[in-house]
């Protein structure tokens, strides 16, 4: 089903474009009247910076009623992507010239390709997991895999004493242990692919040929479970990424306004 | 025949055969015809094991104007006093004072916040007007000073022989008022079951009980409806006598609800059967129903009914509007969701009153049966669950939710740090409903709090626990059938656990979610969603496909 467009995305979004406008036109007078539009432009650009870093803030002060953290990050994207079109009007093109420019742009480019990065797996990994048909929290994930673990290893123990084989132990030593000792398929996982349930029909089921019944039934509880244990790992990997994404996004945009304050020391002191 | 079995758990152990012979021997229970009750629910037995003897000291407070309660009582020896104007304060009652933080108070949680998990401040707990502890069975909240209470507010005196409760015990409603010990006094305290056989079985309890029943409630609710707007006084009590009220399923379906989950069964009581001839309109007063049809070999559920709703309207005004046709029958079947409390108002009265002055009733009921199965998942999930309780159940999207628990961290930062709901919990398709405190419409936990802690607010309407004086005996924990009230071991700020001092065991307190009140904003999970994935709903208006 289509979902609505906010209200405020249209509104921040019109506000955005108009600012943008009067922006560009000023600096463009500026120019034609031979001043310098980057000093309208680069302030701009900073409070902007500034108030892009109010929405992590935002997120401290929960206790006041600072408004919907949903408006607030609406408000966040709208502005990044109003900071990115007025970083290039500020300076002039796409990448500057200066050594120390550079190093500003290079980690305003990051941060600006981290926050899009962090808000496409934000739009995308959240159905893959509830497709899962599980939820679980993710503190809690080590401690579910090896519970999952203990109850394999549990059923190899009784299918050997109930059926005094070693087929399946021997599958389990040899093929299956590796897949219950700790998440894998990450890639897979995160991109929607389906390698568990793959190396599971192939390597992970290939002893099965050779049980009788009564160890089919137990093998079959074990692959039940190791089923289980892909969707624990699809858990662990989709959101470990959306929660990790924040630890470049937010040094990042530290550094970015560290050096921004740096920049405008130094053009305030040595240009103006 | 094998004795009922809620009597292998009496309501109070200790009733002795002298208290049983001191009972009989009391004018208000020598009257009642024990003849009339049958072999298998003897008087004896009612007496026994629904009922127990408790006694109050001077200022105890027996019930409180607001609290939910299973139990009536009748008053054996000394005085009560009902306050009848003005009301006692809250804080008088062991419930929280409602004060709304200002903004800097707000934002002083910032760094107040402690962070070792559930810090109490001791000083605060002295100044309680509170006997006993989670161990002992008289914990109570008591008025410190009841000559002062008795001068500044209108009293009326309940004496020996009165009996007061039955209607919040039969009906589900809030106590209306709030009644304390005068002096040392005994009550027999009822417990509905009890209160139900013998209203049952005795002509006189049941005319005692029906007669305030029609005085101080019926009327009000009948002219609540729109059908019955337009009756003057005289009409309005003459229907008012015929109106018959009834009472399906168990007011602890808490217990049995929790059991029958565990089993993966259901037992409902029926109200009424599709097929059967409509005799008259069910208007439901307290509880829910679900309204079903049958649909292959099962039944499928149509709607649920809650408080105000009514039901059989339209197979009445049909049958009215066609005396020919003979086989009139209802098209869909009601049951109770645990129990529920209503009104059968018999067709004569309707078809005298009412259907000549109204517009022929749209078949809601039927359209709703035309819908593809698949779209009453929801609902149908809901009812199984017992979500219709709810008044703010917390639902979260899992569609949108991208885990960050900015709920959770936006949840503790306005409860000391600690946060007061899990983010987990039943699911069906992409939502589900969290372990938080739904506000439900019939709060099962606050019924049997010895302190009247657990409340509801009379400003927000959330329910809330006054920590100040819940004495941490999990009563509500184990009665919330969605185990959303966490009992905790509370610590004092060098991290030390606040033990009892002579028994040494750890003091405990029952939390959960409040609903923000008193936080400026309201409720800080909400707006602490950036994803717009966390709302508060009540099922009843949800739809998670629009906006609410
Ligand atoms: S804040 Fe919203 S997105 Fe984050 S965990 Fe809570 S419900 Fe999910």
């Amino acid at each position: 089903m289509a979902r609505k467009i906010p209200m405020s995305l249209v509104l921040f979004g019109v506000l955005a474009l108009a600012s943008f406008a009067a922006l560009f036109w000023q600096s463009r007078l500026i120019t034609v009247q031979l001043g310098d539009a980057s000093i309208l432009t680069g302030y701009t650009l900073f409070v902007t910076i500034l108030l892009l870093g109010m929405f992590n803030a935002r997120k401290k002060l929960s206790m006041i009623p600072l408004g919907r953290a949903r408006t607030w990050l609406i408000f966040h994207v709208v502005l990044g992507v109003f900071a990115l079109a007025l970083f290039w009007l500020h300076t002039g093109g796409i990448w500057p010239l200066g050594l120390y420019e550079q190093l500003l742009a290079g980690s305003f480019y990051l941060v600006s390709a981290s926050g899009v990065f962090g808000y496409l797996l934000q739009k995308a990994l959240p159905s893959r997991l509830t497709h899962t048909g599980i939820e679980i929290i993710y503190d809690r994930i080590p401690a579910e895999i090896a519970e999952i673990r203990e109850r394999a290893e549990t059923l190899v123990i009784e299918c050997t004493k109930e059926t005094g084989s070693e087929t399946v132990a021997q599958h389990y030593v040899g093929t299956l242990f590796w897949y219950f000792q700790k998440p894998r398929f990450l890639f897979a996982h995160l991109f929607g692919g389906d390698a568990a349930g793959f190396w599971l029909r192939g390597p992970g089921s290939a002893a099965r040929r050779y049980l009788n019944d009564v160890e089919k039934k137990l093998f079959d509880e074990i692959l039940d479970l190791a089923a289980l244990k892909a969707h624990v790992d699809r858990h662990y990997v989709c959101q470990g990424v959306m929660k990790k994404w924040l630890f470049l996004h937010i040094p990042l945009a530290v550094s970015v306004v560290t050096l921004a304050v740096w920049h405008l020391i130094l053009v305030n002191v040595y240009v103006l | 025949m094998e004795r009922p079995q809620r009597w292998s758990t009496p309501f109070g152990p200790d009733m002795s055969d002298a208290d049983i012979t001191s009972l009989f021997e009391r004018d208000d229970i020598a009257a009642i015809d024990i003849d009339r009750f049958p072999k298998h629910t003897p008087l004896e037995g009612v007496l026994r094991n629904d009922t127990r003897i408790v006694r109050y000291r001077s200022g105890d407070i027996v019930v409180r104007e607001g609290d939910y309660g299973n139990s009536a009582f009748l008053v054996l020896k000394g005085n009560l006093r009902v306050v009848l104007a003005p009301k006692l304060p809250q804080s008088m009652l062991g419930r929280q004072n409602a004060k709304k933080k200002g903004f800097f108070e707000a934002l002083s949680q910032l760094w107040t916040n402690s962070t070792i998990p559930e810090v109490r401040n001791l000083s605060g707990y002295e100044q309680q007007g509170l006997r006993g502890s989670s161990d002992s069975p008289d914990a109570r909240v008591f008025l410190q000073d009841v000559p002062v209470v008795l001068n500044n507010h209108r009293t009326a005196m309940l004496r020996e022989g009165s009996l007061f409760g039955e209607l919040a015990a039969l009906g589900r409603v809030p106590r209306t008022a709030t009644i304390f010990s005068e002096d040392d006094a005994v009550l027999l305290e009822i417990r509905w079951q009890g209160l139900r056989e013998l209203r049952k079985y005795d002509q006189g309890w049941r005319r005692k009980i029906d007669q305030r029943y029609r005085e101080s409630a019926l009327k009000n609710h009948l002219q609540e409806s729109s059908m019955f707007a337009r009756l003057d006084d005289t009409t309005l009590n003459a229907v008012a006598d015929k109106v018959l009220f009834e009472t399906y399923g168990a007011f602890d379906w808490n217990v049995s609800f929790q059991r029958l989950r565990e089993r993966g069964s259901s037992q409902e009581a029926p109200l009424a059967k599709q097929g059967d001839y409509p005799d008259g309109l069910l208007m439901i007063r307290a509880g829910f129903a679900r309204v079903s049809v049958q649909h292959g070999t099962g039944d499928r559920t149509i709607t649920y009914l809650g408080a105000g709703d009514h039901f059989g309207l339209g197979e009445l005004y049909a049958a009215w509007k066609n005396p020919d046709i003979e086989d009139m029958a209802m098209k869909t079947s009601i049951s109770a969701l645990g129990y529920v409390d209503v009104l059968r108002v018999p067709a004569p009265i309707l078809e005298e009153h009412v259907f000549p002055f109204m517009d022929p009733p749209a078949d809601t009921l039927m359209e709703l049966a035309e819908h593809p199965v698949s779209d009453d998942a929801l609902m149908e999930w809901a009812v199984e669950e017992r979500f219709v309780n709810a008044t703010r159940a917390m639902v979260i999207d899992l569609e949108k939710c991208v885990r960050c628990d900015d709920c959770v961290r936006a949840c503790a930062s306005t409860h000391g740090g600690n946060p007061r709901f899990r983010r987990h919990g039943k699911s069906s398709e992409n939502l589900m409903v969290a372990n938080a405190c739904m506000h439900c419409t019939d709060p099962v936990c606050m019924i049997g709090c010895p302190t009247g802690a657990i409340h509801r607010s009379l400003q927000s309407g959330s329910v809330i626990i006054n920590d100040m004086t819940c004495i941490g005996c999990a009563t509500c924990a184990n009665s919330c059938p969605y185990s959303n009230i966490s009992m905790v071991a509370i610590r004092d700020s060098n991290d030390r656990p606040i033990t009892d001092p002579e028994s040494q065991k750890p003091i405990m307190k029952a939390t959960k979610c409040d609903y923000c009140e008193g936080q400026p904003g309201g409720p800080a999970c909400v707006r602490a969603c950036p994803h717009d994935a966390l709302k508060r709903v009540d099922f009843h208006d949800y739809n998670p496909t629009g906006s609410m």
